[in-house]
């Protein structure tokens, strides 16, 4: 009789551990599966927000099987920006005042940008690299990247009363233009990736945007663009300069203004 | 990306209860659904709405789970809170577990989806994505696995079906919060068992049906023609002719909206289409290419100089960012043609990307 209490009392008690057993793991098993949808929530919430600046099939291709190291040639249209006089002034402002000043600047210029199409590749320092058919072809990328400087500078022009009104230095902008063919992939290193284009277009829309403070002038277009370019855009030709690295002199074109009727619903 | 992370405007068109109208899909569907009174003002589109679907076209050789299940996926990879949260609602009426849709939507390249069907669903993803176009050749993964042209072809037509619903609802930027009140309630489930005997007796597969000598001419019948054997072919000609009669836009204002998609596609075939028609309704030949090239001419009417640009919105673009021109589209156009807008530009970016069924043998 004792004997089978002692049996019950053993088998009463593995029971109570094998259930504690199986409820923990069950528990954990339930943590992990929490966890684990959780962390695949966040990747394909990651994709998708990826997808803005990258295409989807890039972002999906790292994502399965790491970072692909083919490029693909593209034709893009470049547009780069760049502050006037940003080291004098990063030099005689408070810093926290100059941090706000530019990520004041950063969003407006972004939105411009965004609306037509186009999308930020890299900021440098003060300069944006923006890139217009490079994520998804388009065949309105020139038109796009003008509209979208034309919008810069109106945003620059609103934003310059905000910061006159806060009794702060205005900004003034020099954006260069230029279409041609580039690579566009995956750069950088394995703690650095960017998809972004590189060749001569990204160097020429740079030289081109640094001749704004030649000529005087806040948005200078290349040939090329000037080409493809709605002609009802208002241009003004200015003198050929030589440029860094090219072999030519380039003539380049002022933009002014678009026709009235290009009105703002191309976006 | 998970449905409460996509960014939703508020509607700014005006429901319109047509009693004959939602007896119609009443009839067809079994209830109205709340994005009905939206599209009022453009019969058409609720029309198409209700028939493009499996109630109106029913399928013929792909299985209607796998069909749910590419609704899902194109709804959520074009971020259509709409549609997502009304395909959630139909898996679960179809005994599709909440933790398997989780899966799929939480993580879809690594969820457990056999092969040939992940081969499917992304033959169809392509073709919503465009980018770029897909062609034959697209088709030879699932070639390989043993898909035959036919079922091929009505995954395109399934993908485009998508499309279309997708840009429907997200362009007129529909109210979700019924929709995804329904799609997340726990009675789904229990109801589910109910639901799915009314509904078994709508989704049979269909032996296939042979387009009528009428119905293989008429706007984009190339198209038409190449679904011929899908019951989606007749139904199909229909939308397209009750489209193309309908009065808020003129037809060469509708023939411009699918050139541009086109163009901004880069479907050739869509735009030989689309131009002919231009062409066949008053805007010569030389007068195109301008408006192809930069969105705007002077040979535009006002109406068209503020349709070309929406169209081109509409080919790709987060919901947020398609909803906001409508928003401004409404601030220059009467609400009437807003909505046969957004119906004409939901269309032709469905048709426009559906040229890969014209070239598969």
């Amino acid at each position: 009789m004792r004997l089978a209490w002692l049996i019950a009392a053993v088998a009463a008690i593995a029971a109570a551990l094998l259930a504690t057993a199986l409820y923990r793991s069950r528990r954990s098993d339930q943590r992990a599966r929490a966890r684990l949808g959780t962390t695949s929530a966040e990747l394909e919430r990651l994709s998708h927000a990826f997808a803005r600046f990258a295409p989807m099939e890039l972002v999906e291709r790292v994502i399965a099987s790491g970072v692909p190291t083919r490029g693909e040639r593209k034709e893009v249209t470049v547009l780069f920006a760049d502050l006037f006089g940003f080291t004098p002034l990063s030099e005689s402002v408070d810093p926290s005042v100059l941090v706000r000043i530019l990520n004041g600047y950063f969003e407006r210029m972004s939105a411009a940008i965004t609306a037509h199409h186009g999308h930020i590749s890299t900021l440098i320092g003060d300069g944006i690299l923006a890139l217009f058919g490079a994520i998804e072809a388009n065949p309105w990328q020139t038109d796009d990247a003008v509209r979208s400087a034309l919008a810069m500078r109106e945003e620059l022009v609103a934003y310059n009363r905000e910061l006159a009104a806060a009794s702060l230095p205005t900004l003034r902008l020099g954006v260069g233009l230029h279409r041609g063919s580039g690579i566009a992939g995956l750069v950088g290193s394995p703690e650095l990736m960017q998809f972004t284009v590189v060749g001569t277009v990204v160097n020429v829309a740079a030289r081109v945007q640094a001749l704004t403070r030649e000529h005087d002038v806040d948005i200078l277009i290349t040939p090329a663009v000037q080409r493809a370019l709605d002609p009802r855009f208002a241009l003004r030709a200015l003198p050929p300069r030589e440029l860094k690295g090219i072999a030519e002199p380039v003539a380049t074109f002022a933009v002014l203004e678009q026709a009235a009727e290009l009105d703002p619903v191309h976006r | 990306m998970m449905l409460r992370d996509v960014e939703w405007e508020a509607c700014a068109l005006q429901p319109r209860h047509d009693r004959e109208l939602e007896a119609f899909v009443r009839e067809k569907l079994g209830a109205v659904p709340s994005a009905v009174p939206y599209f009022a003002a453009s019969p058409w589109i609720v029309r198409a709405l209700t028939n493009l679907g499996y109630n109106g076209a029913p399928l013929v050789g792909v299985d209607y789970a796998l069909a749910d299940l590419l609704g899902l996926v194109v709804s959520q990879d074009n971020s259509c809170r709409y549609c997502y949260g009304v395909q959630r609602t139909v898996m679960r009426i179809h005994g599709v577990p909440e933790a398997r849709i989780r899966e799929i939507e939480q993580n879809y390249l690594e969820a457990e989806i056999e092969p040939r069907t992940r081969l499917a669903l992304d033959f169809a993803r392509r073709i919503s994505r465009a980018s770029p176009l897909v062609s034959a050749s697209d088709a030879a993964d699932l070639r390989a696995t043993g898909w035959e042209t036919p079922a091929i072809r009505e995954l395109a037509y399934l993908s485009a079906y998508n499309v279309f619903m997708n840009r429907l609802m997200t362009t007129a930027a529909i109210p979700i919060t019924g929709v995804e009140r329904v799609a997340g309630h726990w009675a789904v489930g229990w109801l589910a068992p109910l639901a799915r005997l009314m509904m078994r007796r709508r989704w049979r597969h269909s032996p296939g049906t042979r387009l009528s000598p009428e119905q293989r001419s008429g706007p984009w019948s190339y198209l038409v023609c190449a679904l011929d054997g899908l019951p989606a072919a007749g139904v199909l000609r229909t939308v397209i002719d009750q489209m193309w009669d309908s009065p808020h836009l003129t037809r060469r204002a509708k023939a411009l909206v699918f050139a541009v998609i086109a163009r901004g596609l880069d479907s050739s075939l869509a735009e030989r289409e689309a131009t002919g028609l231009i062409e066949a309704n008053g805007l010569e030949r030389g007068e195109i290419e301008p408006v192809l090239t930069h969105l705007s001419s002077p040979a535009l009417d006002p109406v068209e100089a503020a349709i070309v640009p929406f169209a081109r919105g509409t080919i790709r673009g987060r919901p947020t960012q398609l909803q906001e021109r409508t928003r401004a589209l409404l601030a220059r156009l009467p609400g009437e043609q807003v909505v046969e807008t957004v119906g004409v530009c939901a269309l032709a970016n469905a048709l426009c990307r559906l040229s890969v069924v014209t070239q598969l043998e």
